[in-house]
């Protein structure tokens, strides 16, 4: 492969030239304003609040205004919601929610949960930083087993619902537990089982029994019960 | 495999077996390419996939229609938008329901906006695989501001979940519009600016002119299909040929390879098909938001579409070609067959063919110009 002398000089202008137009873009940045942003410090306000409105982070839940009709936990195609509705033993004719998990670390963020919600219950936040040692950790638990939070009931012709400002209790959640708490020794999620409703008596007696059966049977085979109690959140 | 070992073991030793990847930088994903190399030079290139099935198509048939739509998000992990229409294409064709015409409009955008991103990545990963590493900080630059949108528009940056079965699930937010046409101000001055920092440099071109190059015949027989295919010289482009959703209403072009560097079908045309896209799809863009007509943005679809026993297909353009859905419906609330058809895997299969000769170096320039995502591959 010859070349002749011209075409070896004119290789070397093209490329020399075609250096320079590549240098002057290259230099040119140099007087731009750079776009970079500096996580997670030095930033003027925080991260979550620049982020739009739609933006997909952790799920929250209005528990003052879950109705209780499961269609979240029917439309998570993973289901990673877990939602147990029962009858108050009190007052039969009211409803109550004794479980309402919705596991994070399991979630897609997709937000198929939200779109039939009725109250606009279950909505994302702009919340995103929940570093958790223990990945059990990430099961938010809305719900109470021993205090189930009853359903809300749509008032008709009410001009709007009553819902806690977004964020606010998910911030409440994440600020309860600190990032190396000790999580539940088990992995997969165990499907929790409230405490039977008994019909009189033996609830007072069977509820200060059960963080006494926990403790011992804390190792091997969680039984229902005991399943509970790890998870209560810790002062 | 085995008939590969064998071969190694030439009479001179002269030949070598290299493992390329699974974890090699320029190989775009988890690839593995078995390199059968004679010094610099390769004798052939087996690609070995399948270190990043995720059993999407089964998951299909586990899940309900609807349900389906965030697991698309993960065929293709930088153009999900497609990914998103295609199967809602699929679905709506199943159902029998018509789109309304503004869902198809913000589907036509959001498309578009996706397609410029994943070809920045494209054009910016190739040039840092050739060894310019300048251009693609610049292109992710670019990417980043244009995912802020999309972010705004849907609410994630990568995993959009933005099309729904009958339409879309958001409108455009307040002052969206604006901002997408400032964007694309920008974007068309800085696709001149990044013609002069590497298109038309000549290192560049002098190095993919010429190398890999697939012919017109090849490329039709191996079934490639979007940049790569007219990369090539085929004048095919089915937003324009087999028009579907608000295509129709635009008018653009379609880029096609002539040999700006060297030979039709060359790494360099696949490359700069590419680079002029983006500025089609800007044009589409603007028409859309000019456009833009009222109304409703989803069809009524019940949340658990139950569709007639049938099989439908959807064919879309996506930024790595012919993105298609094959669905069987048994007239239950799941599918029972779902196939995705993916460009990248036709790609994949036509390495082995064009490597015999090529040398090592020129693997990567391959790869990278095919556009390669191993997601998509493997599914």
């Amino acid at each position: 492969m010859s070349i002749t002398t011209s075409q070896y000089v004119g290789n070397v202008r093209d490329t020399v030239k075609s250096f320079w137009h590549g240098m002057s873009v290259t230099l040119s940045q140099v007087l731009r304003r750079p776009i970079t942003i500096q996580y997670p410090d030095r930033l003027e306000i925080p991260v979550q609040d620049v982020l739009p409105p739609r933006y997909r982070g952790f799920l929250e839940v209005d528990t003052d205004i879950c109705t209780g009709c499961q269609a979240c936990e029917r439309a998570c195609p993973i289901s990673c919601i877990q939602i147990e509705v029962e009858k108050d033993p009190a007052n039969p004719k009211q409803r109550v929610v004794t479980q309402f998990d919705i596991d994070e670390a399991k979630c897609m963020f997709c937000g198929l949960c939200v779109e039939p919600c009725p109250t606009g219950s279950i909505q994302h936040t702009r919340e995103f930083e929940a570093t958790q040692r223990s990945v059990r950790n990430l099961v938010f638990r809305w719900a109470d087993p021993i205090k189930p939070f009853p359903v809300y009931k749509v008032v008709k012709g009410a001009p709007y619902i009553p819902r806690a400002p977004l964020g606010s209790r998910v911030k409440d959640l994440l600020a309860q537990r600190s990032w190396d708490a000790v999580g539940t020794s088990y992995l997969p999620p165990e499907p929790l089982k409230p405490p039977p409703p008994p019909p009189v008596k033996p609830p007072p007696a069977a509820k200060p029994a059960a963080p006494a059966a926990a403790k011992p049977a804390a190792a091997p085979a969680p039984a229902p019960a005991p399943a509970v109690q790890p998870d209560e959140p810790k002062p | 495999m085995s008939k590969l070992v064998l071969r190694r073991l030439d009479r001179n030793n002269e030949e070598m077996l290299i493992n390329f990847g699974p974890q090699h930088p320029s190989t775009h994903g988890v690839l593995n390419f078995l390199v059968e190399t004679d010094g610099e030079v390769m004798r052939r290139a087996i690609p070995d996939i399948g270190y990043l099935h995720r059993s999407l198509e089964k998951i299909g048939e586990m899940v309900q229609y609807p349900g389906y739509m965030p697991y698309t998000d993960r065929i293709d992990y930088l153009a999900a938008m497609f990914a998103n229409e295609g199967y809602a294409i699929a679905v709506e064709r199943l159902l029998k329901i018509e789109v309304p015409k503004r869902a198809q409009y913000l589907r036509a955008i959001s498309c578009e906006l996706n397609r410029i991103t994943s070809h920045l990545v494209s054009i910016g990963t190739m040039a840092t695989d050739i060894g310019a590493v300048t251009p693609l900080v610049y292109a992710l630059r670019e990417r980043e501001l244009l995912n802020d949108l999309l972010e705004a528009l849907c609410g994630a940056r990568l995993t959009y979940n933005y099309h729904r079965i009958g339409g879309v699930a958001f409108d455009m937010p307040e002052g969206w519009r604006d901002k997408v046409l400032a964007y694309l101000d920008r974007l068309d001055s800085s696709i001149q600016e990044w013609d002069r920092l590497i298109s038309t440099n000549e290192i560049y071109r002098k190095r993919l002119g010429g190398v890999a190059v697939i012919s017109r015949a090849q490329a039709i027989d191996y079934g490639l299909s979007g940049p790569n295919l007219r990369g090539s010289g085929v004048d095919w482009d089915l937003r324009r040929d087999v028009p579907y959703g608000a295509y129709p209403d635009f008018s653009f072009e379609v880029p096609v390879g002539c040999g700006w560097a060297g030979v039709v079908g060359d790494c360099y045309d696949r490359y700069y098909v590419r680079v002029l896209e983006m500025a089609q799809s800007s044009r589409i863009i603007r028409q859309a938001l000019e456009k833009m007509p009222d109304g409703e943005l989803t069809a009524k679809v019940s949340r658990k579409p139950k569709p007639e026993a049938g099989e439908v297909q959807s064919r879309i353009e996506s930024a790595r070609g012919e993105l298609a859905y094959y669905l069987v419906s048994d007239g239950t609330e799941r599918p029972y067959r779902l196939r995705a058809r993916t460009g990248s895997f036709m790609a994949m299969g036509i390495i082995e063919d064009i490597s015999p000769g090529l040398m090592v170096a020129d693997l990567v320039a391959l790869i990278a110009s095919l556009d390669v995502v191993a997601p998509e591959t493997d599914r």
